[in-house]
C-alpha cells in the first residue's frame, strides 16, 4: 500500500474516532445533567426557594393573608428587645450542658466497648437503641416519670427524701434539667458508636503497649485514646450542638410545651408556637428562623475553619 | 495474679454494660408492662408487674378499635415509603451523575445541593406551609414528602456520591463495551455495588420519618391524614388521658422502627461509624 494511502486512511480514522468521541462525551454530558435535574428542581422549589422567602418576609410584617408591608428591621428590633428571645438563646445554651456529658459518657461507654468483652456486639447494638425511639415516646416517659405523683417522686417520698419530690416540670430550672437529662441519656449511645469507629482506627498495639507499660485506664483513655480520636469527637461535638439548637423540638414539645411560659423553649419552639398563634406573625417568625439559621451557619464555618486549622497542623 | 486481675476487669466491664443495656431497655419494658394494667392498678405500683390473671388487653382493643392506630400506621406507612423510594430514586441517579460523569457545572450543583445540608426545616416550615397551601397540598401526603426530600436529598446524596466515587472506572467501561446503556449502568453495576450505601439510607430514613413529629404536625392538620407520631402526640398532650391506655398506643407505635433496626442494625452502626470518620 502506498504510504500516501496509508496516512490517509490513518488520519480518516483518526478523524472518526474523535468525532465518535465527542459524540459520546456529549451523550455522557446531556445524561449527567438530565440526572442531577429533578435533584435541582426540588432543590429549588422545597430549599433554595423557602430559605430566600423567609429572609425576605423577615422584613415585612407578613401574616399569610393581608398584610405584606416592609417595615425594615422591625422585627430584628422586636426580638431583640420585646421578646423571649434571650430567654430562647439562654435555655439552647443551658441544654449545651448535655454536649460535654453525652461525649464523655459516650467516650467511657466506647472505651468499655473497645475491650470486647463478652456480648460486645450485642451491647453496642443495645446502646443505639434511644436512637431509634420516637421522641415523642421518649418525652412522654420522662414526663411521666418526673410528674408531680410520678415514679421518681414516689421512689424520692419511699426513701424519705420527701422534701426533693418536687414539681421537676413547674420550674425552669429544674426542667431543664430534666430536658439535659432526656437529651444526654438520648444521644449517648449515638456518641458511642461514633468514638467507636474513630478508635478502631487507632493500631492496637499502641493501647496494648501503654497498658504493659503501665498506664491505667484514666491514662489510657485521655492521654491517648482522647488525643488520637480528637477529629471524631471534635466532629460529634459539632454535631450535637447543632442538634441541640434544631432537633430537640419533639423533645420539648413531649416533656414541658415549652414551658412555663417560655422557660424551657429554644428559637425553633418559639417558630413553631408563632405559627399556631391566632394572631399569625409569620414576618417576626420567619426573623426568628433567619437568626436560627445564622447561629446554624456559623457553628458549620467554625467547623470547617476548625477542621482547616487541624488539618494544617498534621 | 496479673490473669486475674485480667478477668475481673473484664467481668467488671460486662456489668457496667449490662447495667447500661438494662437502663436503654428499660423503658420500653416499662411501657410495656404499665399498658397491661388498668388505671388504678398503675397509679398504685408504676414498678410492678402487671396481673397476670387479668391483663389489661382492653388498652389495645380500645387503640386498635376506637383509636384506629393501625389506620394511622397506614399514613405513616406511605409516607415513609414514597419518601424513601424518590429519596433513592432521585438520589441514587444524581450521585451516579455526580461521581461518575463530566458535565458542565458539575461543582458547582453539587456544592449548592450539599451546601443546604445543614439548614434546619424550622427555618423554611412556614414558606413552605405558604406554597403549599397556594398549591392545595396542605394535608396531602405529598406535601410532608416532598418537604422530606428538601430535608433528605442533600445527606443521602452526600453519602452515595462517596460510595459511588468507589466503584471502579474500569468496570462501567467495560459494561459500555458490551453495549450496556445507561440504566443498565445503573442497575447492574452502581445499584449492586452502591448496594451498603443504599440500604442504609433505605433504614436510616425509614426510622427517621416513622419518628418524625414537627414537620407532620405543622403540614397535616386533618385527622385522617394525620402520621401515628402525630396522633399520638396529641393524645398524650391531653393530661387527663388515661396514662395505660397512652402507654399501649406509644408501644405500638414504637415497635415498626425497632423491628426494622433489629433486622438491620449492623449496617446502621457501620453507617454512622463511616459517616463520621470519613
Amino acid at each position: 500500500m502506498p504510504f500516501q494511502t496509508l496516512l490517509c486512511v490513518s488520519t480518516r480514522l483518526d478523524f472518526m474516532n474523535s468525532q465518535w468521541s465527542t459524540n459520546f462525551r456529549r451523550k455522557k454530558a446531556l445524561q449527567g445533567i438530565l440526572s442531577v435535574l429533578p435533584v435541582l428542581v426540588v432543590m429549588l422549589f422545597i430549599r433554595f426557594y423557602p430559605i430566600g422567602e423567609a429572609i425576605y418576609r423577615s422584613f415585612t410584617n407578613w401574616d399569610g393573608l393581608y398584610k405584606n408591608d416592609w417595615v425594615g428591621f422591625q422585627n430584628y428590633v422586636e426580638i431583640f428587645t420585646n421578646s423571649p428571645f434571650w430567654t430562647l438563646l439562654r435555655n439552647s445554651f443551658v441544654l449545651l450542658i448535655s454536649v460535654p456529658l453525652q461525649i464523655f459518657l459516650g467516650l467511657m461507654v466506647a472505651v468499655l466497648l473497645y475491650e470486647e468483652v463478652a456480648g460486645w456486639k450485642f451491647f453496642r447494638a443495645i446502646v443505639y437503641v434511644p436512637q431509634i425511639i420516637s421522641a415523642v415516646i421518649i418525652g412522654y416517659l420522662f414526663r411521666i416519670a418526673f410528674g408531680l405523683d410520678g415514679p421518681i417522686n414516689q421512689v424520692l417520698r419511699n426513701i424519705g427524701l420527701e422534701f426533693l419530690s418536687i414539681e421537676w416540670l413547674g420550674n425552669s430550672g429544674t426542667a431543664l434539667f430534666v430536658l439535659v437529662f432526656c437529651l444526654t441519656w438520648f444521644s449517648i449511645g449515638w456518641q458511642a458508636v461514633v468514638i467507636l469507629a474513630g478508635m478502631t482506627k487507632i493500631s492496637p498495639s499502641i493501647i496494648e503497649s501503654a497498658s504493659l507499660d503501665g498506664a491505667n485506664f484514666w491514662q489510657r483513655t485521655f492521654l491517648i485514646i482522647v488525643p488520637m480520636t480528637a477529629r471524631t469527637i471534635e466532629y460529634g461535638a459539632i454535631m450535637a450542638i447543632v442538634w441541640t439548637f434544631t432537633g430537640t423540638f419533639a423533645f420539648i414539645y413531649s416533656i414541658t410545651y415549652g414551658g412555663p411560659g417560655y422557660e424551657t423553649s429554644t428559637i425553633d419552639y418559639m417558630i413553631y408556637t408563632k405559627f399556631y398563634q391566632a394572631s399569625a406573625e409569620f414576618g417576626f417568625a420567619t426573623g426568628l428562623a433567619v437568626i436560627l439559621l445564622i447561629i446554624i451557619l456559623v457553628l458549620t464555618f467554625a467547623e470547617m475553619y476548625f477542621t482547616n486549622k487541624v488539618s494544617e497542623w498534621e | 495474679m496479673n490473669r486475674t486481675r485480667q478477668k475481673t476487669t473484664r467481668v467488671l466491664i460486662f456489668i457496667a454494660l449490662s447495667i447500661l443495656a438494662i437502663s436503654n431497655i428499660y423503658p420500653l419494658l416499662f411501657v410495656f408492662m404499665n399498658s397491661l394494667k388498668d388505671r388504678t392498678e398503675y397509679l398504685k405500683n408504676p414498678f410492678s408487674l402487671p396481673n397476670f390473671e387479668q391483663l389489661a388487653w382492653g388498652n389495645y382493643e380500645t387503640m386498635i378499635s376506637q383509636f384506629q392506630i393501625f389506620k394511622l400506621f397506614g399514613n405513616s406507612l406511605i409516607i415513609s415509603v414514597v419518601t424513601i423510594f424518590l429519596l433513592l430514586t432521585l438520589g441514587i441517579v444524581a450521585s451516579y451523575a455526580f461521581a461518575k460523569l463530566k458535565f458542565i457545572g458539575k461543582n458547582l450543583i453539587y456544592f449548592l445541593i450539599i451546601s443546604s445540608m445543614f439548614v434546619p426545616v424550622q427555618v423554611t416550615i412556614i414558606p413552605i406551609y405558604m406554597l403549599f397551601s397556594r398549591l392545595h397540598l396542605v394535608d396531602t401526603y405529598w406535601a410532608v414528602v416532598l418537604t422530606y426530600l428538601g430535608m433528605f436529598l442533600s445527606e443521602a446524596i452526600l453519602l452515595m456520591t462517596a460510595t459511588f466515587r468507589g466503584i471502579p472506572d474500569e468496570i462501567i467501561e467495560a459494561a459500555e463495551l458490551d453495549g450496556a446503556g445507561y440504566f443498565d449502568i445503573l442497575r447492574y453495576v452502581i445499584i449492586p455495588m452502591g448496594r451498603p450505601a443504599i440500604i442504609l439510607c433505605l433504614i436510616y430514613y425509614f426510622i427517621v420519618t416513622w419518628n418524625d413529629l414537627f414537620t407532620p404536625m405543622i403540614l397535616l392538620t386533618n385527622m385522617n391524614s394525620r402520621t401515628v407520631m402525630v396522633a399520638l402526640a396529641s393524645l398524650i398532650s391531653r393530661y387527663s388521658g388515661d396514662p395505660t391506655f397512652q402507654f399501649a398506643g406509644l408501644f405500638l407505635a414504637a415497635i415498626p422502627a425497632i423491628l426494622v433496626y433489629a433486622v438491620f442494625q449492623k449496617y446502621i452502626i457501620k453507617g454512622i461509624g463511616e459517616g463520621s470518620t470519613r
